[in-house]
């Protein structure tokens, strides 16, 4: 008869085993690692190789008080594939490469209407990278880009973070595209995924992003320009906040959006005719006037920035319909809201798509002139 | 039986000692025999209240009654009971062809310490003393009620203390206190000198980590929980009292909860946790995350932890273990050393040792802030002894982490606390939330 003493020993007696089979993580002191902080990916000039991978390293210091100045290392490597080009770099450093820490993939511009999704393969199956990298696409390549070390950068935290991460700059012009969802909207059929273009700026040592790309796949990448990126920021709400020049009737004032909220729905009519209805509302107050202004005549000045603001934004879905591109998401929007078999085609969709009619409802409300009287 | 018997054996009994006085006073009529330790006895109080009125009463009878009257008399009940009282300090007297015992007592030790385990801003300053009376005495003058009831046992075949076992007996739980009888009757030690002693003796398990009886020197604490229907234990000759059955968040209060105001309370209590938490966890989270993980850092912190163990030879479970086994050797040190000593034993181990071990790159700077911020949350902790269990088992998980990384820190916790829910205190889970319930049966019991 066991009792309970002899259960426990008999327990431990198996346990101690099972235990030694048992293998955690490896252990590895926090030195032994490199820890790498971008990696960029370009088109190589090689036809056998056609990945060109640059990684940026960062070089541990035990002060950042004693040695302030940002330290990196980059080795560069091609390969036939990704995996290829990284177990090459692996022998270049005495140290494991550690991608845990790796927070901005740039992929150049000539590798990305190529090759989007053998990239995204490569990214999502390696588990140190992690899903909540930005992803970006580099302006003349990814490796200038990565290579560049701005002016005023501080050590540990490249430059180049405080664009996407909304603790340092928060511009309107700047849209911020994580790994995770570039992967769901590649994939997912009615939403297309939008890129910030970082543009390197070598004489004046500093990085420009204020344009984006967007992402269609077997389709030519479209660029957004600057106020394009911006209507798109301020309609999927991305910005926190937005300027908006109003040039009407006279009145050219500026008006600072601090509180937007936009809402999209697809209504569907006879003959798979589609009307985008959108609905936007703008609050803010204005923060700069060529003329004097008169705080009762608020309510005029919201109504011209209404105009104003439809003008803009028709024009941005008028372009988007035009080309066929889905940044918003109106195509998603349908399919969730329609049963599969009354579903259109996606040929159907994409015909109806470029024929929408766009209704737009702004509601912008000026809560103040800005100045105190 | 025959009283010269009785005499003559206690005689024998006292034979090898020559501290027995034996004095025959016979004065006009009257006759008595006294009997004592010389050691043990007041006296002065032998002197006032037994010898002068001798010389002064008419008549054997009268100062017969006289002593009968005396609140310090004792009936004789049995033979075997003469020697142990003597040895407590009670005078033999015989008269009139009775035997009776006084209670002359010398106590050098009762007067009431200060407390020094469990200092306090507010509240009593005042502690227990090394005398089991006065101890009592304190507990009843701090608790009037009735009910309270208060046993006495002997214990340690040698040196024969006597232990006093104190509850309230509308409160307390009737199986726990028979379970505590049941157990103290079956100690069987030689010597019982401390009442933390009994902290093992009358806990069942062999191996034991967590206590299973809460040691407290307050008053206030003491009578807290016979508030609370606890048991509390005193040896005689001991400045502490040991109070059970015992949940692990008895360890987490301190008396002064009550005496402060409620979010100043919670906040002692939030910031008590933590500390908790942090000397539990911090050096083991540092092995798992610098040598399995290190992604789970900042950036900027994962980069000064890599630059600041440039140079370190050992790995980062060595390195913890390195610098806490000098920690625990500070601490040791500095319990044993004379008050005196110990101020600058802490200076030189913990300042001076701290930074030449980093200028020698022996750990790194980070293992130092680590080892100094385990050290002081240590201190949080309030009850010494968890603070000790404590410290083991912060080794364990380290021993653990660096083996199987975070999971196995998760896993051990949990572990841990799987532990914590399997103990009982005297049938009392030990994990209990009690108050809830307490409160529950309060009402049930008023309705």
């Amino acid at each position: 008869m066991p009792n309970k003493q002899s259960k426990t020993k008999l327990f431990i007696l198996i346990l101690l085993p099972i235990i030694t089979i048992l293998t955690g993580c490896e252990f590895k002191d926090i030195d032994k690692n490199v820890f790498v902080s971008m990696i960029g990916i370009d088109k190589s000039d090689d036809e056998d190789k056609p990945y060109k991978i640059t990684l940026k390293l960062y070089v541990p210091t035990s002060s950042f008080k004693q040695s302030p100045k940002p330290e990196y290392a980059y080795i560069t490597q091609n390969g036939e594939t990704l995996t290829e080009a990284i177990r090459l770099m692996e022998s270049y450093s005495d140290k494991e490469l550690e991608f845990g820490h790796s927070k901005l993939i740039v992929i150049g511009e000539d590798l990305l209407a190529e090759k989007a999704n053998e990239i995204m393969d490569f990214l999502l199956r390696r588990p140190d990278i992690q899903m909540i990298s930005w992803v970006a696409v580099g302006r003349p390549s990814a490796e200038e880009v990565v290579k560049m070390v701005p002016q005023g950068e501080n050590a540990a935290y490249p430059a180049l973070f405080n664009y996407f991460d909304d603790i340092g700059t928060e511009s309107q012009f700047i849209v911020t595209t994580y790994l995770f969802d570039l992967r769901r909207r590649l994939k997912e059929d009615g939403i297309d995924p939008v890129l910030p273009i970082i543009e390197v700026k070598k004489k004046e040592s500093h990085f420009k992003v204020n344009k984006s790309m967007v992402l269609v796949d077997k389709k030519e990448p479209y660029e957004l320009s600057s106020l394009y990126t911006q209507t798109f920021n301020i309609l999927s709400m991305n910005a926190p906040i937005a300027d908006l020049i109003i040039k009407e009737e006279g009145e050219y004032f500026n008006a600072r959006v601090d509180s937007m909220e936009s809402k999209y729905r697809v209504n569907v009519k006879d003959n798979n005719k589609i009307e985008l209805e959108v609905d936007v509302s703008l609050i803010g107050y204005i923060s700069e006037s060529k003329n004097p202004l008169k705080t009762q005549d608020l309510a005029y000045y919201s109504k011209l920035m209404e105009k104003e603001a439809k003008e803009k934004f028709t024009e941005f879905f008028e372009e988007m319909i035009h080309i066929g591109y889905d940044p918003i998401g109106f195509g998603l929007d349908y399919k969730s809201r329609t049963l599969h078999n009354r579903r259109m085609s996606s040929e159907e969709w994409e015909e109806a798509y470029k024929n929408a009619g766009i209704n737009m409802t702004i509601n912008a409300e000026l809560k103040s002139t800005g100045s105190i009287k | 039986m025959l009283l010269s018997e009785t005499i003559n054996w206690v005689n024998e009994q006292f034979k090898n000692t020559n501290e027995l006085v034996h004095k025959n006073l016979e004065y006009e009529n009257k006759h008595i025999l006294l009997f004592y330790l010389k050691s043990l006895i007041n006296s002065e109080m032998l002197q006032q209240l037994i010898i002068k009125p001798f010389f002064e009463m008419s008549s054997e009878e009268q100062f017969k009654i006289y002593l009968q009257a005396l609140p310090q008399f004792q009936e004789v009940t049995s033979k075997e009971q003469i020697p142990l009282e003597m040895m407590n300090g009670n005078i033999l007297v015989k008269i009139h062809n009775e035997l009776y015992l006084l209670d002359f007592r010398l106590a050098n030790n009762d007067k009431v310490n200060q407390t020094s385990v469990e200092t306090t801003i507010h509240g009593s300053q005042l502690a227990l003393s090394d005398n089991l009376m006065t101890n009592i005495n304190v507990i009843r003058s701090n608790y009037h009620q009735a009910s309270l009831t208060v046993e006495y046992l002997v214990k340690g075949e040698v040196n024969q203390h006597k232990v006093a076992i104190i509850y309230d007996k509308d409160k307390v739980k009737s199986d726990v206190l028979d379970t505590i009888r049941k157990r103290l009757q079956n100690v069987d030690k030689q010597l019982i000198t401390s009442t933390t002693q009994l902290n093992n003796f009358i806990n069942d398990k062999r191996f034991s980590l967590f206590p299973q009886m809460i040691m407290t020197e307050r008053p206030d604490r003491i009578v807290y929980n016979l508030g609370g229907g606890k048991v509390i234990l005193l040896v005689d000759g001991n400045p502490q009292s040991m109070a059970t059955p015992v949940v692990f968040f008895d360890f987490m209060t301190t008396i002064e909860d009550n005496y402060h105001t409620l979010f100043i309370s919670l906040f002692l209590k939030i910031l008590r946790y933590a500390g908790l938490l942090l000397s539990l966890l911090l050096p083991a989270l540092y092995v798992g995350v610098t040598s399995f993980t290190p992604e789970v850092f900042r950036t900027e912190l994962a980069l000064t932890v890599a630059g600041s163990r440039v140079g370190v030879p050992f790995s980062s479970f060595i390195e913890v273990l390195f610098m806490l086994f000098f920690m625990e050797l500070l601490l040791e040190a500095s319990i044993r050393l004379p008050k005196a000593v110990s101020a600058t034993a802490t200076t030189v181990g913990g300042l001076i040792l701290g930074t030449a071990v980093t200028e020698a790159s022996l750990a790194s700077n980070i293992m130092v802030i680590i080892v100094s911020a385990v050290a002081i949350s240590t201190f949080v902790i309030p009850v010494n002894e968890m603070a000790f269990s404590i410290r083991v088992v912060r080794l364990l998980l380290i021993l653990i982490t660096s083996i199987f990384g975070l999971a196995g820190l998760i896993l051990s916790f949990f572990a841990l606390i799987m532990h914590l829910v399997n103990l009982d205190s005297f049938g009392e889970p030990y994990l209990k939330l009690y108050t809830l319930a307490k409160d529950k049966k309060s009402s049930e019991g008023k309705s």
